[in-house]
């Protein structure tokens, strides 16, 4: 091995780690502003929540936990708009809490942007998605024992007042919408181990179809759940949330709501997507810089 | 009496929570709704209190004794003062005010305005530093040094690949691969975990309710 190579491989073994910050901060800006389209492909836990949903019987609500905090938001955030999409576009109720009390911002947020989407372009009271009628959010009480056992009595009596201070008997929504056995499924948002306890105290007490959302990073924990059918799919991470983000287009094209949205989600797969192949490039070199330096030292 | 009092408390409401589980009979059902419903919740509301006194205490200490970095100490009182009087009289935004004046002219400072600006971008960015520790690792220390470690390194190629679209280019099954690396020997080996940590937390709650286990007390010996 020439010396040249062997300073090349021992360079790299040192390498400044600005270097590397550098290239991943270039490797992920680069796609943000000059993007390459990316269509991810359903994987089958996505599938499998898309097609729950979509087949629900009518008179089964959405209830979505928002149980994550600002710092996922990018991950998370677009699967909760999508849900609220679905729901809304095969006219299902959707009932809305957060389990955190940082959750309530992000909810309200996605509240606030979907009911735009939906209402801007209403033509008519049945195309509109209304207040107490179509959604509710219930915003956020502690402890989650309280809440996960008490929904399962009764809704009411665990959030007396809504988000709003709305007091939620006088909502007409909560007519039909009393306890876990109006719910069709519940979807926890999570990056955190919540989902679990969903699983611990909601379904194992009361048996409610359960699915989840999380970050990339712990998917690897909830897939026992997945396979055992506790959850009903699951979403992981943003490649998660951009699969479902592509069924709800199509979904709302083919109900003739070809709306132009942005889809977050799928928008920030190129530059994820550029970033796993960086950060896999930065792997490989690595280790030929660290094989090539040992085999010099022997 | 000091010690006696809560360990008797945890004792009664701990066995009392688990039987109320199993038990079907009205009167256990309904006093188990009352200790969850408002029981818990008076109890959550005092640790509420006890939290933010904590952290005023904290910081007020810093500042008396001007600790290092006690300045900042000056910016989460008043954050934690300012944020707190808007939540509670501010209303939560433009369409829903409260009674104090949170709107001037075409700005407003109400809580879903301080969250959306402040609390949203703060947390983000504290998070995305994760993504260039990670690269950093990725380069530095992920290294195929043993069998261990090389399996390791290839189930992480494997999945990283095909999470990307790039690794059905490379191959179509190549997804469905990444797919059973996290459906079968990870859940396997998760599951394995799961019955080892459920066991734990399970004789670890034993320990707290018999009195046996007597951390949570502090207080050393």
């Amino acid at each position: 091995m020439s010396s040249t190579h062997e300073n090349i491989f021992l360079r790299l073994q040192r390498i400044d780690r600005r270097w590397i910050y550098l290239v991943l901060w270039l490797v992920i800006m680069v796609p943000l502003i000059f993007p390459f389209r990316i269509q991810p492909r359903a994987s089958t836990p996505v599938a499998q929540l898309f097609n729950y949903i979509d087949t629900m019987p009518e008179n089964k609500a959405l209830v979505i936990s928002v149980d994550f905090t600002p710092d996922t938001r990018a991950e998370l955030q677009p699967m909760v708009i999508a849900l609220l999409r679905h729901a809304f576009t095969i006219k299902r109720r959707v009932g809305i809490l957060a389990m955190q009390v940082y959750g309530l911002g992000l909810a309200e947020e996605a509240i606030q942007q979907v009911t735009n989407e939906f209402n801007s372009r209403a033509q008519t009271h049945e195309d509109s998605v209304i207040y107490g009628e179509d959604f509710v959010f219930w915003g956020w009480t502690t402890p989650l024992l309280t809440v996960m056992l008490g929904m399962g009595e009764r809704i009411t009596r665990v959030f007396p007042v809504d988000y709003y201070g709305n007091p939620t008997e006088s909502l007409p929504i909560m007519r039909d919408l009393k306890n876990y056995d109006d719910v069709g499924i519940l979807v926890s948002i999570a990056a955190s181990a919540m989902p679990r306890s969903w699983i611990n105290f909601a379904q194992v007490q009361f048996g409610v179809n359960l699915s989840c959302g999380i970050t990339a990073v712990s998917a690897a924990d909830f897939y026992p759940y997945v396979n055992s059918g506790q959850f009903i799919g699951m979403l992981a991470g943003m490649k998660g949330a951009a699969e479902y983000e592509q069924l709800v287009e199509k979904r709302m094209k083919n109900k003739g709501m070809d709306w132009g949205l942005r889809n977050t989600g799928t928008e920030a797969m190129s530059s994820q997507t550029a970033a796993h192949l960086a950060i896999m490039v930065f792997i490989v070199v690595g280790n030929i810089a660290y094989f090539a330096s040992r085999r010099r030292k022997k | 009496m000091k010690r006696r009092l809560p360990l008797l408390i945890v004792l009664i409401t701990g066995i009392f929570g688990a039987v109320a589980f199993f038990v079907p009979y009205p009167a256990i059902r309904a006093a188990d709704e009352i200790m969850r419903n408002d029981v818990q919740r008076i109890i959550a509301a005092f640790s509420l209190v006890l939290g933010v006194g904590s952290i005023v205490q904290h910081h007020m200490l810093k500042i008396q004794r001007r600790a290092q970095y006690y300045s900042y100490s000056y910016i989460t009182i008043i954050a934690l003062i300012i944020t707190a009087i808007i939540g509670v009289f501010g209303g939560i935004d433009v369409t829903r005010p409260g009674i104090l004046p949170t709107r001037f002219g075409s700005f407003s400072i109400h809580i879903q305005t301080l969250y959306s600006n402040m609390m949203v971008p703060l947390a983000a960015t504290m998070f995305s530093l994760l993504a260039f520790f990670m690269a950093s690792a990725a380069y530095r220390a992920f290294r195929a040094r043993n069998l261990e470690a090389t399996l390791l390194l290839l189930a992480a190629f494997i999945v990283m690949l095909g999470a990307v679209p790039f690794g059905r280019l490379i191959h179509h099954q190549l997804p469905a691969f990444a797919e059973w690396i996290l459906a079968v020997p990870n859940t396997a080996s998760k599951r394995g975990i799961l019955f080892g940590v459920e066991l734990g937390i399970f004789a670890t709650s034993l320990k707290i309710i018999l009195g046996i286990e007597r951390g949570w007390l502090g207080g050393g010996k």
